[in-house]
């Protein structure tokens, strides 16, 4: 690749954000379950 | 394991009307494939080998789903099992069988293959040589998971499910080589796709034997 | 039986979550504002910063996957299915995390969303065999059998992993005119670092806590009307 890529700031804030939702949300699925089992 | 083997093969002649509905189903496939691409001969030819080991694929869910039928419908799976046999002989037996049946379709496929996409080859040697061991990739995993699928509900979503993700390299290696029988081979790829294929039988056939066992252990 | 008894608990794993996100946080923060600009792919190379990680923690998920798997065919101890469903769904949730980050690193890099990385289609590949493994743990009621074969199908799928790897390498190759997303090419690995080690503590907690879920479900079904 010769050139530089201009920008793409916004990819990179795509790919954080996807990254903390994904992970958050998953933890909350978590805890959801975990206090559901020991009901 | 010669008798399971002679077993299912018997099992197989008594419902060679199945097979022939099967082989069908995966000419229709061919057909299909070539409407959805289009009268480009050109395009038709190059992907050809593409069309015909998706449309092997297609028709061996159904191969493999039925090779466990009979077992399940009644509960002759048990029965064979408490014989003394080997269940490794009962895994390999199975797996022989279908596959001969999915080579046998494979082999009958390429007439087809041959009339719609233009794709004929004079190394015909080379091709079925290709489809006996590409074919041979997916009945081993096919084999154990079919016999898994056969005793829960839900089984024909969950065969593909389970086998497609598992043989991409063989369906790799196999789409590969037939493509370079078909179209030449003027750089001697074939060589390095066959022994790919052969690595991958040779793991799977051995690991899938091996577990054969604890997956019809009751 | 017994040897599920003891594993809920212990605060261990939420220890492990705050301190992973105190982790990321801080080297996403380097990641975004203090390392600088990569000379040739500009600020897309940040998306680095976090895809590496998660693609190390994922391959140690599948490895802890693949060993539960192995350690239940041999000792039946259900403890290891648990840690198995553990594993595979969060496996399963990083293979997922790891297409979509290479997938939006791809779009400004090779300008299509997919690009047959090898790397990144054999993730592709075993997510969907994870998946599958996972459908069929669903569908499958009796606990022993659903143990069994679910450990079957994870060593099988995991001894694929690498022959998929080789061969869409080897697929690709024909046709590939670059190179596969490049590591970290410059020398600012402290985000890389604290990153990895911030998704590691995620990825073991998660997997801790996801284990117990299923622990505590397994307690139900095996204390059935069995006698012990």
């Amino acid at each position: 690749m010769s050139g530089t890529i201009v920008g793409g700031w916004s990819y990179v804030i795509a790919a954080y954000t996807l990254t903390a939702v994904v992970l958050f949300s998953y933890g909350v699925s978590l805890f959801a379950r975990l206090r559901k089992g020991s009901r | 394991m010669l008798t399971a083997l002679h077993k299912e093969l018997l099992l197989q002649w008594r419902s060679r009307a199945q097979f022939l509905a099967v082989l069908v189903f995966g000419a229709a496939a061919l057909l299909l494939f070539s409407f959805a691409i289009g009268p480009d001969a050109q395009a038709l030819r190059t992907f050809s080998a593409g069309f015909l080991w998706l449309g092997l694929l297609l028709s061996s869910t159904l191969t493999l789903a039925e090779s466990f039928h009979a077992e399940m419908e009644n509960q002759a799976l048990e029965g064979l099992l408490l014989l003394p046999a080997n269940p490794r002989a009962i895994y390999y037996g199975k797996a022989i069988a279908n596959w001969l049946q999915l080579a046998l379709i494979g082999v009958s496929l390429v007439p087809v293959m041959v009339v719609l996409y233009d794709a004929g080859t004079t190394r015909i040697a080379s091709l079925i040589g290709v489809i006996l061991l590409g074919t041979a990739g997916l009945s081993a995993p096919g084999t154990l998971y079919g016999a898994m699928t056969a005793q829960i509900r839900s089984r024909q979503t969950l065969l593909p499910l389970l086998l497609f993700p598992l043989i991409v390299p063989a369906l790799l290696a196999s789409v590969k080589a037939t493509s370079l029988v078909i179209l030449g081979d003027p750089m001697g790829q074939s060589r390095s796709w066959i022994l790919l294929l052969a690595a991958f039988d040779a793991i799977y056939w051995s690991l899938c034997g091996m577990m054969f066992g604890r997956v019809v252990d009751e | 039986m017994n040897e599920l008894a003891n594993f809920r608990t212990g605060r261990l794993p939420y220890y492990l979550l705050i301190t992973g996100v105190l982790f990321l946080l801080a080297g996403s923060y380097a990641g975004l504002f203090v390392a600088p600009p990569e000379q040739y792919m500009g600020q897309v190379q940040r998306i680095m910063y976090v895809h590496v990680p998660t693609a190390w923690n994922w391959m140690l998920g599948v490895i802890f996957a693949l060993v539960s798997a192995i350690v239940f065919l041999i000792n039946g101890n259900y403890k290891w299915d648990a840690r198995l469903e553990g594993a595979l769904e969060v496996s399963t949730l990083f293979a997922f995390l790891l297409c979509c980050q290479g997938s939006i690193w791809a779009k400004p890099t090779w300008g299509v969303w997919w690009d047959w990385d090898p790397r990144l289609t054999s993730v592709a590949v075993l997510l969907f065999a994870f998946l599958g493994i996972v459908a069929l743990r669903n569908f499958v009621d009796d606990p022993a059998r659903r143990a069994v074969w679910s450990a079957v199908a994870t060593i099988i799928a995991s001894v694929d992993l690498p022959i998929v790897y080789y061969s869409v390498k080897w697929w690709n190759s024909l046709h590939q005119q670059q190179s596969s997303p490049a590591t970290v090419s410059n020398q600012y690995y402290f985000p890389l670092r604290v990153n990895a080690f911030g998704m590691l503590f995620l990825l073991s907690a998660f997997i801790m806590l996801r284990s117990r879920v299923a622990s505590m479900r397994l307690r139900d079904e095996l204390a059935g009307p069995e006698t012990i």
